[in-house]
């Protein structure tokens, strides 16, 4: 779409490469096919959290609540499983669940008004408590073994739930290339007064990215009880922070306009892959956040004093430009009122 | 005019548009020719802006009618207007800088992507316009950015545009591409409504010339029957609008000869260039010119708050070191902004907070001191009259003449030798206008050095010893008090060089 987000997509797998081989030079086991699979499978959840999320930045917006949509919706689906519920119409229930939960955040943003980070720091708190009200407090287990085949089954030799990623991500690629409605989500976040003038519905945008932003919570956090093979009362804890920063690292601009689903899923990948990597360096698993925020604040920066160079290289010339363009005028305005 | 329909494309009849109370639009009267390109001049505050606001469908009248093909029709949002063929070009072009140039083009646009493709390279081809559609729209030239809205507005079919300052941001040359495309347009039958500040190029490349004043059309003729002198003429207050201002004009014509106070060599930045000028102190100097002249930049550049300025100002023949605000201040120099609630006063605080923001320090050794902060507030308070309930009444619901006192007795706490008044009359009622006016002269004859910037010419005129006229980023006159006329200060404002006899 554009080159820059284009570089910068392209900085962050670039640091994931030299990541790998760094890691890979001491600890020869990191380059193994196994580990690489398991650094994706694990990536998976985040991964989806993180597209969720894009929607709700790319028109400057933000949603605090996604991890605990997923905790919400792992615990709708492990006590209807639980239950006895069949298990398409329990996978259906929980992402009913995760939609709605969107959707309370976008009519609370879009129709009563309220800043996003308010309305989902808000529903953050009550989904949290739904999921102790609903459970009692206590975390659901003994959940049926015909969810958890899903995880370990494997076509052509790769995980199901990595097929169902990708073409999600495939998916989600193309409807936001070529589907003409798709287009407003950037066109909302990019220039809202523009969009508006335009005639842009940007109200249903913004409701659209909330709800989308719940669906992929909630895809996400089927795939968790299907790994996990039980809901903790942690499920989805932090797992927005996470995404946020996943999006940013991949280029997802937090003021709005500019991102694509490659964007989470490189960042997604490369937070996963530090986690993965500190284990491999034999690096306790308490040092995981503080490496993985120092990277975010590095590759950020990095990124801002790029962009910034190129600005301020842009503003002087259109400066030089128009004070020679100023000068010819001053030289040839006596000349016209002579003639 | 190369249709030779005698149907206007469309007609405002009597539209009436109120503000806040205030009448700004006093049933207007105009029309639009097809393949015409009408210019709309006026001064600041005149309406020209409202009206097109109007047409575009951002405002609604009050009362009157516009008129398209013969029906009265109500524009409830631009696009509406979009539906009914009006397309205004905004000053600041509206794009979507990470979206590339077809996205811009394609977004909202209810058609097949492929015939619209086609329709873009014909319409690209056909006005000149050069960049790739793949290209980042926030990479264009504002040139190429309003090139982009005008195809916008074609690829809706427009047949009325609306240019709004298109060329205040523009280089000669491109300028002059400009008006070629606006040419090709006319020929195709496309009415223009044209908004400029410049009279030669509204001289050049209208047909039709109207004048707004005070919310009225008091001028409405072909270019080719006009000059520049009617139109500055028919610019300026009338007689009878006059009166009322002329006796704040200072009697005793006195010759500041203090020392000079602010000196300021060859300044330049992106918006203006080779600024200097001397200020004596006890000396009141107008700075006058149109909105986007400048004006305001300068003042900005001169108390240090532009990091891209060059040049050299001096305060009491001190050079500036660091040159920020707070060098400024502490050499005796306070800048009083235009926009008050944006740069000047806290309004969710007790009004005393703004007066003593810049002396906290003077108060008191190492605590603040409420009770030196008390007197200094009611000291203000009686020297300007300020009215308030009490000094702990929050800024915000104070009128805009006592906000505007409270922002003044903020610059003068710190004891300044140079004010830069930054249209200290805006928004501010007419008793209060006074109090300012008569501070403004108090304050010189004290000997302070004031740089008085206003739109409102009868002030620069009644108020300063002398006067300086910024036109496009340079000033491009001096003038003293005796020279000064409204009609030499308009007309230099409008870029006339020479002497109109008027």
């Amino acid at each position: 779409m554009s080159r820059i987000l284009r570089s910068r997509e392209l900085l962050v797998f670039f640091l994931l490469v030299v990541l790998m081989l760094a890691v890979g030079l001491i600890n020869p086991n990191f380059w193994q096919a196994r580990s690489l699979m398991h650094i994706l499978n694990s990536s998976l959840i985040l991964l989806l959290v993180s597209i969720g999320e894009m929607f709700v930045i790319l028109t400057r917006g933000i949603d605090v609540s996604v991890g605990a949509i997923l905790g919400l919706s792992a615990v709708i689906l492990g006590v209807a499983l639980n239950a006895g519920v069949a298990l398409p119409l329990a996978v259906l229930l929980a992402l009913l669940v995760s939609v709605l939960a969107g959707m309370v955040n976008a009519v609370g943003i879009t129709f009563l008004r309220v800043p996003p980070i308010i309305m989902t720091l808000g529903t953050l708190g009550v989904y949290r408590g739904l999921m102790l009200i609903i459970t009692g407090g206590s975390w659901i287990e003994t959940i049926p073994a015909n969810i958890k085949f899903f995880a370990n089954w494997h076509i052509l030799g790769v995980r199901f739930f990595i097929w169902l990623t990708l073409v999600i991500v495939l998916l989600t690629t193309l409807a936001l290339r070529k589907y003409k409605k798709a287009r407003y989500f950037y066109a909302v976040g990019d220039n809202e007064e523009g969009a508006r003038l335009m005639d842009i519905p940007v109200k249903k945008t913004l409701f659209a990215a909330y709800t989308l932003a719940g669906l992929f919570a909630g895809i996400a956090a089927v795939i968790f009880v299907a790994q996990i093979g039980f809901v903790p009362m942690q499920a989805g804890n932090g797992q927005e922070l996470r995404a946020i920063a996943a999006d940013v690292l991949g280029g997802v601009n937090l003021a709005g306009g500019v991102g694509s689903p490659l964007s989470a899923v490189v960042g997604a990948i490369f937070l996963t892959a530090v986690d993965s990597a500190l284990v491999f360096l034999k690096v306790p698993g308490y040092w995981n956040n503080a490496v993985g925020g120092a990277i975010l604040l590095a590759a950020v920066f990095l990124d801002y004093r790029v962009r910034r160079a190129v600005a301020t290289q842009q503003r002087q010339a259109r400066a030089a430009v128009r004070k020679e363009s100023n000068h010819q005028e001053n030289t040839h305005a006596p000349e016209k009122e002579q003639a | 005019m190369a249709t030779a329909s005698t149907h206007p494309l469309v007609e405002l009849k009597n539209i009436w548009k109120v503000f806040a109370g205030v009448p700004v639009l006093k049933g207007i009267d105009l029309n639009l020719m097809p393949g015409e390109i009408h210019a709309l001049l006026g001064g600041n505050g005149s309406g020209k802006s409202t009206t097109m606001k109007i047409l575009s469908g951002v405002y609604t009248p009050e009362r009157g009618n516009i008129m398209l093909n013969g029906k009265s029709v109500i524009f409830r949002s631009p696009h509406d207007a979009h539906r009914n063929g009006i397309y205004m070009v905004p000053q600041e072009p509206h794009i979507f800088p990470h979206l590339s140039v077809e996205e811009n083009l394609l977004l909202g646009l209810e058609m097949d992507p492929f015939a619209a493709r086609n329709e873009i390279l014909q319409l690209a081809d056909e006005i000149g316009f050069e960049s790739k559609l793949s290209q980042e729209a926030g990479t264009l030239s504002i040139a190429n950015q309003q090139l982009l809205e005008i195809i916008r507005g074609l690829l809706r079919k427009a047949q009325i545009l609306i240019l709004d300052e298109p060329t205040s941001a523009l280089t000669f040359r491109e300028v002059e591409n400009l008006f070629n495309r606006m040419r090709t347009l006319s020929q195709r039958g496309i009415g223009i409504f044209f908004i400029s500040h410049r009279l030669n190029e509204v001289l050049e490349i209208s047909h039709r010339i109207s004048i707004l004043r005070e919310g009225n059309i008091v001028l409405d003729a072909y270019t080719s029957e006009v000059d520049s002198e009617m139109l500055v003429r028919a610019m300026l207050p009338q007689d009878a609008e006059l009166q009322q201002t002329q006796k704040h004009r200072r009697t005793t014509d006195s010759e500041a000869s203090g020392e000079v106070v602010l000196a300021v060599t060859g300044l330049n930045s992106d918006t203006f260039q080779d600024v200097s000028f001397e200020l004596r102190a006890g000396e009141v100097v107008g700075l006058a010119g149109l909105v986007g002249a400048g004006r305001t930049e300068v003042a900005e550049a001169i108390v240090g708050l532009d990091p891209n300025a060059r040049g050299e100002v001096f305060i009491k023949g001190h050079a500036m070191k660091k040159h920020d605000p707070r060098e400024s201040q502490a050499r005796g120099l306070v800048y009083v902004p235009e926009d008050r609630h944006a740069h000047g006063i806290f309004l969710e605080l007790p009004s005393l907070y703004t007066m003593t923001a810049t002396i906290l320090e003077k108060l008191g050794k190492y605590l603040l001191s409420f009770k030196q902060e008390a007197q200094i507030g009611t000291r203000y308070q009686q020297q300007l009259s300020i009215k308030m309930t009490s000094l702990r009444q929050l800024a915000g619901t104070l009128s805009g003449g006592n906000q505007q006192k409270v922002v003044l007795s903020k610059a003068l706490a710190s004891h300044p030798e140079v004010i830069l008044l930054d249209e200290p009359t805006r928004g501010v009622d007419a008793s209060a206008r006074q109090d300012v006016y008569q501070l403004i002269q108090k304050l010189a004859k004290q000997g302070v050095g004031i740089l008085l910037i206003s739109s409102e010419l009868e002030e620069i005129v009644d108020l300063s010893d002398r006067i300086l006229v910024m036109y496009q980023g340079r000033i491009i006159t001096e003038m003293s008090r005796s020279d000064a006329t409204l009609q030499h200060v308009m007309a230099a404002a409008f870029g006339l060089q020479g002497e109109p006899s008027l």
